[in-house]
């Protein structure tokens, strides 16, 4: 197993005919992804690396059924791309846009939880689970080179931290039961503890690496859910962005806002919360395959 | 986030049908004594200025004649207001006001929330510090939006009670949509006053607009002839690649200066973090922080020109994450380029690039082209990255230190 997807999930590709688009599907196919179509309104009846392209969702899916959408489409249209995705009757979507309308993600993710759907990102590298299948860029163009299968969770906020705890993961003699990008936006489709929550559960993870920053409470619910359920898997953290606590408080986000936003995130603060409810905390990338290695008792 | 100031943010509610009071902005005490007489002589005179702190800084003043009002306008022009000076000042007709309310709209996570109480024309903060139970906060369905009537529970739960809450409800949910049109992070009405009649009027209003929906936003910053004029304290440096971003397309880039020497170009804001602590943990100080993602290499050679454009750098890392799709040789190239074009001579100013990925022999290919530039070895971690910028710098300080 591993979280999210596998082997046998079958994935669509919205926005396939764009270059980024085109060229992650071509990779991610070769590297075993059991993608069945691509849409792009108005492009239907192409093909790309041997992939049908239709015109609407509902289209692909009547043809060739799916489980999940890796959604290429720019900042300012994805979010007519999420809703038509979910119409069609989708449920896992991985969203790559950077920069999207916080005010498109709000609308996003009200549908997506409305439905029970599960939407990772925006502003994501996407999901690997190393050796099956692979939705978005993580790894880029040779994904063997970042990750390599095995049996740690992974978990980050940030798409190229992500690569580069595989990468330390692997020189280590580790590797990745499935690793995922959230997205780096305050605002995403699925919170951290989620994440933990399916690898908690995922019999072929046997420990969590998460990656995280400050700002938005993902931390904070993570060390919730561990401190009210006991950690039943070792998990390392590493919380970037420490140095933000040395400078005087730069971006004043206003009244109302001061009054919403919680205490508890700053790194400092994060990796407090994490500690106490058991987490063990690495202050750079080396730290983490060791900590791992001691947790799991190698 | 771009804060708009009071002129903009109300011309933008009048445009949309909500009660805004006559008002305009001027740039001159001549003008102001003009405008006054328009209006009716009663005005209230306000430095424009875009911050929410205004009321407590006597910025704000109420005068009953031209003269006054121009004498007024002089004492405020030129001062300095939350940090921000004050280049114009608002004029608007003075309002016979029963009530003074308080209503916003935030966008600072999941769920947008709205924020009401009865005690406006004071800070929020200072209201929920005296009296908690004195705000009332709810959560937005963004698909919905906010109903008349769901608004007028809230503010019956404000304790607001007759002929008021009726009017009231409507306003709410017209300014609900306005804030998701507009793409606002915070709007901010204070007061919203009732008038004798128990009508809303929109005294104080306050927007910041969330800077991913530049794109399709700028038009309206455009028509309102920019929020942005104003400048909120950004240096040349910092005015540049803000500029950038309001004029190219591509990725955002973000670049906030600092005290210390060393210049930071990052790709991927987790990296960024990362290298930042691990700069400051060496004892290495940085110029500046960065992000900035895309490869529209005009746009990145931007942000380059103003990391380099700081006067306290020494140094530069341009310290990447692993790229997994971007093409590296784009990001290598607009270093490259700036650095060529200012004739930097990177043997006496350190450059060190760790930037591994797609095209990564093209970009090595192009960074060899200037001699003294360090391009890391692949096996090279962020940390090997930081410890040499950091050494280098330092070396590079002191030359400069003995030559002076």
């Amino acid at each position: 197993m591993s979280i999210l997807l596998d082997h046998d999930t079958r994935v669509i590709v919205q926005g396939i005919t764009g270059t980024q688009g085109r060229v992650e599907a071509e990779i991610s196919k070769n590297y075993g992804t059991h993608i069945v179509a691509g849409v792009t309104p108005g492009r239907g009846g192409e093909n790309i690396a041997g992939i049908p392209v239709y015109d609407t969702v509902k289209e692909a899916l009547d043809r060739h059924g799916a489980d999940a959408s890796l959604i290429f489409v720019p900042p300012l249209l994805v979010k007519d791309a999420v809703l038509e995705a979910l119409d069609a009757g989708i449920r896992l979507l991985v969203g790559t846009a950077e920069d999207v309308p916080q005010h498109d993600v709000a609308i996003v993710i009200a549908a997506v939880r409305k439905v029970g759907a599960r939407l990772v990102g925006f502003n994501t590298n996407g999901v690997i689970s190393p050796g099956k299948a692979r939705m978005g860029g993580l790894g880029g163009l040779d994904p063997d080179e970042v990750y390599a299968p095995g049996r740690i969770g992974l978990c980050s906020r940030s798409g190229g931290m992500c690569a580069e705890i595989g990468i330390a993961l692997k020189q280590a003699g580790l590797g990745n039961s499935t690793a995922v990008a959230m997205g780096g936006d305050r605002i995403t489709g699925l919170p951290m503890v989620e994440y933990v929550r399916l690898f908690e559960a995922d019999p072929e993870t046997d420990a969590i690496v998460l990656f995280g920053e400050p700002g938005t409470d993902n931390e904070g619910g993570v060390a919730l859910h561990l401190r009210a359920n006991r950690i039943r898997k070792p998990i390392v953290a590493m919380i970037a962005g420490a140095f933000q606590e040395k400078y005087p408080r730069g971006l004043s986000f206003g009244h109302a806002a001061a009054i919403i936003r919680a205490d508890g995130e700053s790194a400092t603060d994060k990796k407090k919360m994490l500690a106490d409810a058991g987490v063990l905390i690495a202050d750079t990338l080396e730290e983490i395959p060791v900590l791992l290695k001691k947790a799991l008792g190698h | 986030m771009i804060p708009l100031t009071e002129d903009k943010t109300k011309a933008l509610l009048r445009a949309n049908g909500l009660p805004v009071p006559k008002g305009r902005a001027c740039a001159s005490p001549a003008e102001v004594a003009e405008a006054s007489r328009l209006l009716g002589g009663a005005v209230v005179i306000k430095a424009l200025v875009a911050t929410g702190r205004r009321g407590k800084s006597g910025a704000v003043r109420s005068v009953s004649s031209p003269p006054e009002a121009a004498a007024a306008a002089s004492a405020l022009l030129g001062t300095e207001i939350g940090g921000l000076e004050t280049n114009a000042i608002y004029v608007e007709e003075r309002i016979a006001i029963a009530e003074e309310l308080y209503l916003s709209f935030v966008l600072d996570g999941f769920p947008p929330k709205v924020l009401l109480s009865r005690h406006g024309g004071v800070e929020i903060e200072e209201t929920r510090k005296q009296d908690p139970d004195a705000v009332i906060v709810a959560d937005l369905e963004p698909l919905a939006g906010i109903q008349a009537w769901e608004a007028v529970a809230l503010w019956k739960r404000a304790g607001v009670s007759g002929a008021a809450l009726s009017k009231l409800g409507h306003v709410t949910r017209q300014l609900f949509q306005v804030f998701q049109a507009a793409d606002a992070i915070t709007l901010e009405l204070n007061p919203l006053a009732l008038d004798v009649e128990g009508k809303p009027v929109i005294v104080g209003a306050m927007m910041a607009i969330d800077d991913s929906s530049l794109p399709r936003q700028s038009h309206l910053l455009e028509d309102l002839g920019s929020g942005t004029s104003t400048k909120h304290g950004r240096n040349p440096r910092e005015q540049m690649v803000y500029d950038a971003n309001y004029r190219m397309p591509g990725g955002m880039i973000r670049y906030t200066e600092l005290e210390g020497d060393i210049g930071l170009i990052v790709c991927g804001g987790g990296a960024g973090l990362y290298q930042h602590d691990l700069i400051l943990g060496l004892g290495g100080r940085l110029a500046n922080h960065s992000d900035q993602n895309g490869i529209n290499v005009a746009k990145l050679k931007v942000l380059v020109t103003a990391v380099l454009e700081n006067p306290r750098v020494r140094g530069l890392l341009v310290g990447a994450n692993h790229q997994q799709m971007t093409r590296t040789d784009r990001k290598v190239q607009a270093v490259i380029e700036v650095l060529r074009e200012r004739g930097t001579d990177a043997t006496r100013f350190p450059i060190v690039i760790r930037m591994f990925g797609p095209h990564e022999e093209k970009a090595r290919a192009l960074a060899a082209e200037i001699p003294g530039v360090h391009y890391l070895p692949r096996d090279a971690s962020m940390a090997d990255a930081c410890r040499l910028i950091v050494e280098l710098t330092a070396k590079a300080g002191d030359v400069q230190g003995q030559s002076t």
